[in-house]
């Protein structure tokens, strides 16, 4: 799919030449070890790099250029992927051959260089009113977060379900860590993640890997860097408590659900689980949706889902607040009935069918490419679907039913209207 | 078969009028593997008052019946649909709004056998008390948990605001209450008024060949029987021009206060190629007024006003149509207040010249030819657009036609006090910093 190539070490050209797209897609991701401090630290730098800089020291100057190059748009965003934190540099734009107007490309590489190679700086330091506002800016995207019930409830189950660990880190760090950062360690972190992150960049369109690969060791010449300290596997650990129940003003009750399991990722059974979560929840055709919503009438919206990162499986389902224990007895039911294998080979075939369908489809769009890419990478050198689809197609009800008798249930976390409050 | 090439953008879209009315259009995307199809009727939550097909009396109908409707649609007598299309590897999922009910899947495989599961569902309604009955619990829950988004009550806070007795103001979804009134027998009468071949819109995009395509549908049509095409008397009150209500405050449990400023359109009459001109050059103004390049949205951030959830969009359908400007803030009133002052400056004194609108008409051809990489987007936006007899692909040419002149004339039908509204949502205990 990418041909790949080495430009330091420690930094990777990535290119897939198609004609898919109307586009040109690049993406620069820098990966660090992901922890509270890294990850407030970084979500601020990509939104100050992202504001402006050196050459377009305004926000209206940098967004009037990039509509000039017709609408090109460039963003930071900051993310984490298991123990790895990464600072993403997106790029989308034209590919010049459907205008009239040539060079945007160039122009656009030019740019790409500018956003990170030069910050709006002023005596060693970023502009002060830019970093505060920025700062300020982070800690109210993570209070916002209490604004959508569901992203909230999930917050609240991993803090308390697994503290200190990097599954509950959020992407954007603790409100307290981004209120620490200074000025000057965000120049540190700048630093650190343009000498020492590793970096993987992407490109997708109909460009070609020589030029495009040669353009960008041109332009960007990153040093050599050393390798990142080994992952120190984080355990998960049983939470204090197995059962939480908190309130807000709200009207419906939000039930969210953890479970271990203890396989991820890197293991075996990865696809195992994979199938597992689709015929569990992860589908229209699952036994949480068919039982709990269209069978009980319970839920609009219930699934599974599985984070194979820390080998770990949720269930989230929106209820009413006084139908917890019976939801909840209910989707154990159905996890039992995988467990004693009352799988149906229609569930299984519906349900492989199904991951198959999804991953080719992510591969329409660039972004996805770029996506399932950088995250496979790991298991497979040369990745194609087909690595994938084959392991799907080879599990079998047995397999299923033996890793669901794996699962423990740690959590069950509800986040409940209050009483007076919801009686309408 | 009918052929239209867009030779710039290298698409050819096929289409034609089958003898029962229905329209089909069929794109094909080179180098996709997957297929997106949708098949939409012409009828959304603003169609509640109606002669319903063979009858003389017009009708009203309970609030969210429409989207009541589409969720029905996936059971059968011998079961979920949902399990047919996921056999065959397609996710497949539906969606009501305003004015369209959408049935849609995307697959990588199996394609006739998915088209044809989508036209047979869409085309055999089965609605029995008991089932209705069943449904009423899982869309009571899809409400309340609607009711539990700030951004989703700001939004429809604001077209309550703005509109006084269009049924646009009604939630898609209905109320718990509403939903309760729902029966069978409505929604057959529903079914057999709106889903007509002759009010409906097949749109296939993606890995698809198109003649044998087009043949397939065919004669899944022709093997079955419709009514006769009749047009549909739909009825709608009438509608003042000015915003219902100025200034209205919600109070809600949110973290920060949220805020929108809209303005209702002067004409909304519009249709065709002349609604096309009139929205895009509406939104090359907005853009130039409140995009991410203006005096507003510069001062506005520096002075701590707006944060990222601000937002700007101009969109209009017949009937109803509604520019919104809002973010969340600690300063709703000043941010009203400025919204209102440029809106003003703009109406006494046009700023922007050529160079301005070359630029944003720029990016927002380089914003369609990215959205033209989206099989879903194409199919939404085309379906949508045909629906108010515009097209899609006329979106470059009208772009690269606009005037400066044509900015200032679309802005000055969105822009009079009379049609502006402020909605804002404030926490009822919490002291703002």
């Amino acid at each position: 799919m990418f041909e790949t190539n080495k430009i330091a070490q420690g930094v990777n050209v990535h290119v897939h030449q198609t004609t898919q797209f109307k586009t040109i897609n690049f993406s620069i991701r820098f990966k660090d070890r992901l922890t509270v401090k890294n990850a407030s630290e970084r979500a601020i730098l990509a939104n100050v790099l992202q504001h402006s800089n050196e050459i377009y020291p305004s926000h209206t100057a940098l967004r009037m250029v990039l509509d000039d190059l017709y609408g090109t748009s460039l963003y930071i965003d900051s993310t984490k992927r298991g123990d790895d934190h990464i600072v993403n540099l997106n790029v989308e734009t034209v590919n010049d051959q459907y205008l009239s107007d040539k060079g945007v490309l160039e122009k656009v590489l030019n740019l790409m260089y500018i956003a990170l190679f030069k910050p709006n700086l002023e005596n060693g330091l970023f502009k002060e009113s830019i970093f505060k506002r920025e700062q300020e800016s982070i800690v109210q995207r993570i209070e916002s977060i209490i604004d959508d019930k569901t992203r909230y409830a999930q917050q609240r189950m991993m803090e308390l379900g697994l503290p200190d660990h990097p599954a509950s880190i959020n992407s954007n760090g603790s409100i307290e860590q981004v209120k620490q950062v200074t000025n000057e360690s965000l120049v540190a972190a700048y630093k650190n993640m343009l000498e020492t992150n590793e970096v993987e960049i992407y490109v997708v369109g109909d460009v070609a890997p020589e030029v495009i690969t040669s353009h960008i060791r041109d332009y960007f010449r990153f040093s050599n860097r050393k390798q990142l300290p080994e992952k120190t596997q984080s355990q998960l650990q049983t939470p204090e408590q197995s059962r939480v129940l908190e309130y807000e003003d709200m009207k419906q009750g939000k039930l969210h659900m953890m479970f271990f399991t203890p396989v991820t990722f890197r293991d075996e059974d990865f696809p195992v689980m994979q199938v597992l979560n689709g015929v569990f929840g992860g589908y229209a055709h699952s036994k949480l949706f068919a039982n709990i919503r269209e069978k009980e009438s319970m839920a609009y919206y219930v699934s599974s889902s599985y984070a194979s990162q820390f080998g770990l499986m949720f269930v989230l389902a929106g209820i009413d607040r006084k139908l917890e224990e019976k939801a909840v007895s209910l989707i154990l039911d159905q996890l039992n009935e995988i467990k004693q294998g009352h799988i149906t080979d229609t569930e299984v075939e519906q349900t492989k069918a199904l991951l198959s369908n999804q991953l080719k489809e992510a591969l329409d769009s660039a972004r996805g490419q770029i996506d399932i890419y950088d995250q496979y990478m790991e298991l497979a050198e040369d990745f194609e679907p087909a690595y994938l689809i084959e392991r799907w197609e080879k599990v079998t009800k047995e397999q299923i039913a033996q890793a669901a008798k794996n699962m423990s249930l740690q959590l069950t976390y509800f986040l409940s209207g209050k009483e007076d409050a919801s009686d309408e | 078969m009918n052929k239209m090439e867009f030779t710039q953008l290298e698409e050819t879209l096929y289409h034609e009028e089958l003898p029962n009315g229905l329209t089909v259009y069929i794109l094909p995307k080179r180098g996709f593997s997957k297929t997106y199809a949708t098949f939409t009727t012409k009828y959304g939550s603003i169609d509640n008052h109606f002669v319903p097909m063979g009858e003389t009396e017009a009708v009203q109908v309970p609030d969210g019946i429409a989207h009541f409707l589409e969720h029905k649609m996936f059971e059968k007598e011998e079961g979920d649909v949902f399990q047919e299309f996921s056999k065959n590897g397609a996710s497949a999922n539906a969606f009501t709004s305003f004015t369209r009910t959408a049935y849609l899947f995307s697959a990588t495989g199996r394609i006739q056998e998915n088209v044809t599961t989508l036209l047979d569902f869409v085309q055999s309604p089965y609605f029995t008390e008991q089932t209705v009955e069943k449904e009423k619990g899982i869309i009571a829950q899809e409400i309340t948990m609607y009711d539990d988004q700030p951004d989703w009550r700001l939004y429809f806070g604001m077209i309550e605001n703005l509109y006084q007795n269009h049924p646009v103001k009604i939630d898609i979804a209905g109320t718990v209450e509403s939903i309760q009134h729902i029966t069978a027998e409505h929604l057959y009468t529903c079914y057999q008024t709106f889903y007509h071949p002759s009010n409906m819109t097949l749109f296939i995009v993606g890995n698809v060949e198109p003649e044998s395509m087009m043949q397939f549908v065919k004669d899944n049509q022709e093997a079955k029987t419709f009514d006769a095409p009749a047009p549909i008397e739909r009825i709608f009150p009438d509608e003042p021009k000015q915003a219902a209500v100025q200034e209205r405050t919600l109070e809600m449990a949110v973290q920060k206060p949220k805020v929108f400023v809209g303005i209702k359109p002067e004409r909304l009459d519009l249709y065709g190629p002349e609604m096309l001109k009139h929205e895009l050059s509406a939104q090359l103004a907005y853009e130039l007024l409140f995009g991410r390049t203006s005096k507003f949205y510069h001062e506005s951030y520096e002075s701590g006003w707006i944060d990222e959830s601000y937002s700007f969009d101009y969109s209009l359908e017949s009937g109803f149509g509604y520019a919104l400007i809002g973010t969340d803030t600690n300063h709703p009133e000043t941010f009203a207040e400025e919204v209102k002052k440029t809106i003003h400056q703009a109406v006494e004194k046009w700023p922007f010249g050529q160079e301005d609108l070359d630029r944003v008409r720029r990016k927002k051809i380089g914003f369609f030819m990215r959205a033209l990489n989206s099989p879903e987007y194409i199919a939404n936006q085309f379906t949508q657009y045909a629906f108010n007899g515009m097209n899609l692909f006329d979106v470059v040419p009208v772009l690269e036609q606009i005037e400066v002149a044509d900015l200032q004339e679309a802005f000055a039908a969105v822009s009079a006090e009379s049609q502006q509204s402020v909605f804002t949502i404030k926490s009822p205990e919490k002291q703002q910093a």
